[in-house]
């Protein structure tokens, strides 16, 4: 069977991740467009090459992000989400509101 | 018959059933209560607590679904058990005993499950449920109560062989040079998710595992189906107690 | 005969005529370029030579005709789908299928063998009891079916109640059938080269020249071609062809792995497809036993046959029919979905102008290819969407006006 290494379980069969979708940033909540919400939901670069996309682990439900070949199915890397993001969304989420 | 007195204690009685409670009255297991708990004392037509403990050496499984546990998740998690003087494991998927015999297992950077111990000798987990109630309100230090009490079932597969068992259900290398003492799993155990803990009771080999509580039928028909082979069998608690307890 | 074959072999009649283009060079205009030589852009060709007098059209093939999805897919031709849209649609080309060899001249070996889906949960009988009412009601034979009709219907399917997931209902469609699928891109491409379209084949679009949001022509490896409207007709690369037109598309691509048994005497008649234990059945005309329905689990370009589909395809499909444990596979193949969120495809206009979109055809493309042709034809001869794909077209996205085909073989999985 196909091996995935997930940062905090190690080497593990491809059965237990879960695919999440490519990675794209999160649009701003407040700003954006109904049009852009509905690119950001429901299309996708569906590159056929190297893409980073999110997995999970199953068993331990924990979520990290992996660079991939699509063409190949080769895993180039497999790291966590902090490398991305060095914000907490928490936080960012509960920043008081400026405009009504 | 000096287990009458215990036969009369129906796993229905309390509350907190365990959700292979119509299993064990199939094997006509005899209860106990210790605390609020209803657990399997043994299963006399398997033999007697003798047996059950020959048994447990080799190759037994127990559940240990009614036990209690607790745990929490989140970014403050780790500092706030270090602040309550529990000792909390620096690696992920590593397990560590407390002197008061209670066991922390850290499952990520950011999550602890703690169980209670066989003997009933620890109070940590009401205590730390006790303080969860207490600190409700403590979101802004990203503390989360994730106890897995009623959400997971707790089984331990006990004994020498059980490394063998493993090896049929299981692509995680579980044996002893490579899983020590202490080591933790989140893994795919006979294709349903579980955390395995391997938490030895004195020289003799054992594996706690928690998983889907919906699915504790399932794993638990696989794991006997798996043993049969190595004449595995379903053991009591009190078989357990007394392998934890002897040295 | 031997002799005969030899004598005509020798003959100057021999070699027989070329059914498509022969080999020269590319014009440097065209009114119509189709990128993507599989049944759909055939289809398309065909209808736009022989019923809207467009000829002066060119199919571009990067590979060989009929060589991409079309000869990956597994040829089941059905209509028993769950929206309005969906079952208007593909009703439609069931019909133009149940002619298409007289329309041709040509036999496309197609044979109404009828469908039974399975229900294995009370879930399932819940939506097959939608899907018959919906089909019925726009004159698509479906019914809901009993374990007894079941077990009438294809005697040797596994009707234990000792299964794992025992069998407690069916959906029968009686329009369900197989053609051959070579045959259905031949006979429209030779239907279209017959008429003046031109075929050409290892000839890969590069890239898309647009100018002022139009299309003006493509870039190929043979050379540019101007051109009057552009389709692109390329299941399995609809991203990556449509991202050089500057145009996002809703998909995400997986491998859908299949695979067939060495031939047997004729058993089973039906095709029979299980939502549940994820597999669908059907015997062919050679006597192979086609097993299909494994959609890898993450998205991939990549058509290579996995030891974990064919483990899983088998033991599902031994669940249902246990006789085939002594079947030997003779090989195992892949095809690429492009999956769209609602099971649907796009078809129709696209942002840029005469640059028609015929994509999203994930595990349903096969199906579709009598009308797809039809109507995409009609829509690039008379810039005028026809009624039937209107509801396809892209900008439902940005509407959030999805049509969830639940119907579909992928969705059920």
């Amino acid at each position: 069977m196909k091996l995935l290494s997930c940062p905090l379980n190690g080497l593990r069969n491809i059965s237990e991740f879960t695919y999440g979708g490519e990675y794209h940033p999160t649009p701003d909540h407040q700003t954006t467009s109904s049009r852009d919400w509905a690119e950001h939901v429901f299309f996708h670069d569906n590159t056929a090459g190297i893409v980073i996309e999110w997995w999970c682990h199953t068993p331990s439900s924990f979520w990290f992000l992996a660079e991939r070949n699509t063409l190949t199915d080769e895993v180039v890397r497999t790291f966590t989400p902090d490398e991305l993001y060095t914000k907490s969304i928490i936080q960012h989420e509960t920043k008081p509101e400026t405009t009504p | 018959m000096t287990k009458q007195e215990t036969n009369i204690i129906a796993p229905t009685l309390a509350t907190r059933r365990s959700p292979l409670y119509r299993r064990h009255l199939q094997y006509q297991a005899h209860f106990k209560q210790v605390g609020d708990n209803i657990v399997v004392d043994s299963y006399p037509n398997e033999g007697a607590i003798n047996d059950e403990i020959e048994i447990a050496k080799s190759m037994g499984l127990c559940d240990l679904s009614t036990l209690d546990r607790t745990g929490f998740k989140g970014v403050g998690t780790p500092q706030w058990l270090a602040s309550q003087s529990f000792k909390v494991p620096v690696l992920a998927n590593t397990a560590e005993e407390q002197s008061s015999q209670s066991l922390l297992i850290k499952l990520s950077a950011q999550e602890i499950l703690v169980l209670s111990d066989l003997l009933f000798l620890s109070e940590d987990v009401k205590r730390l449920y006790q303080k969860a109630v207490e600190n409700h309100q403590s979101y802004d230090q990203q503390i989360y109560n994730l106890p897995r009490n009623d959400s997971h079932c707790w089984l331990a597969v006990t004994g020498i062989n059980a490394t063998e068992l493993f090896s049929k259900l299981c692509a995680v290398d579980l044996r002893s040079h490579k899983f020590v003492q202490g080591a933790v799993a989140q893994t795919s155990l006979a294709k349903t998710n579980a955390i395995i803990i391997r938490h030895d009771l004195n020289k003799t080999p054992c594996f706690y595992i928690l998983s889907d509580i919906s699915g504790a039928e399932f794993l638990w028909d696989c794991l006997l189906d798996a043993m049969s082979e190595f004449h595995g069998a379903p053991v009591g608690l009190s078989a357990l107690q007394t392998l934890a307890s002897n040295q | 005969m031997p002799f005969g074959l030899l004598k005509y072999g020798l003959t100057k009649k021999y070699p027989a005529k070329h059914h498509f283009t022969p080999e020269k060079a590319l014009k440097k205009h065209y009114d119509v370029v189709i990128i993507g030589g599989g049944g759909h852009g055939a289809a398309i060709a065909y209808n736009l030579a022989k019923y809207h007098g467009v000829t002066n059209v060119a199919i571009l093939e990067k590979s060989y005709l009929g060589g991409g999805n079309t000869a990956r897919n597994t040829a089941v031709i059905r209509s028993n789908y769950l929206t309005e849209s969906g079952v208007n649609f593909y009703s439609e080309s069931v019909k133009l299928y149940n002619n298409l060899s007289n329309e041709f001249n040509y036999n496309v070996m197609m044979e109404s063998r009828g469908q039974l889906t399975l229900a294995h949960s009370d879930a399932a009988i819940r939506s097959f009891r939608w899907r018959a009412e919906v089909n019925q009601h726009l004159g698509v034979r479906s019914e809901l079916v009993d374990r007894q009709s079941i077990a009438e219907l294809v005697p040797n399917l596994n009707m234990s109640e000792d299964a794992r997931y025992p069998i407690m209902a069916g959906l029968w469609h009686a329009d369900g059938a197989t053609a051959r699928h070579d045959a259905v891109a031949w006979g429209y491409a030779k239907g279209a080269c017959d008429r003046g379209v031109e075929l050409h084949q290892l000839t890969e679009v590069e890239d898309i020249i647009i100018a002022n949001g139009r299309v003006n022509g493509v870039k190929t490896n043979r050379g540019t071609i101007h051109c009057g409207a552009v389709v692109q007709a390329v299941a399995g690369a609809s991203s990556i062809v449509a991202k050089k037109a500057g145009i996002a598309l809703p998909i995400h691509c997986y491998p859908l792995q299949a695979m067939v048994t060495q031939p047997y005497k004729p058993i089973l008649t039906p095709h029979v497809s299980s939502p549940q234990v994820h597999v669908y059945v059907h015997q062919t005309s050679r006597g192979e036993f086609v097993i299909g329905g494994g959609s890898d689990p993450y998205p991939l370009y990549n058509t290579r046959a996995t030891l974990d589909q064919r483990e899983t395809l088998s033991a599902a499909a031994l669940e249902l029919f246990p006789f085939l444990t002594q079947a030997r596979l003779l090989r195992q193949w892949a095809g690429i979905t492009d999956m769209t969120p609602d099971y649907s495809p796009i078809m129709g206009l696209s942002p840029v102008k005469n640059y028609f979109l015929d994509a999203g055809w994930g595990t349903w493309g096969f199906k579709a290819t009598p009308i797809c042709g039809v109507t995409m034809a009609a829509l690039i001869a008379t810039g005028k969407v026809p009624d039937l794909i209107k509801p396809f077209e892209l900008e439902r996205f940005y509407r959030f006006e999805q049509i969830n085909e639940a119907g579909a073989t992928a969705a059920s999985h």
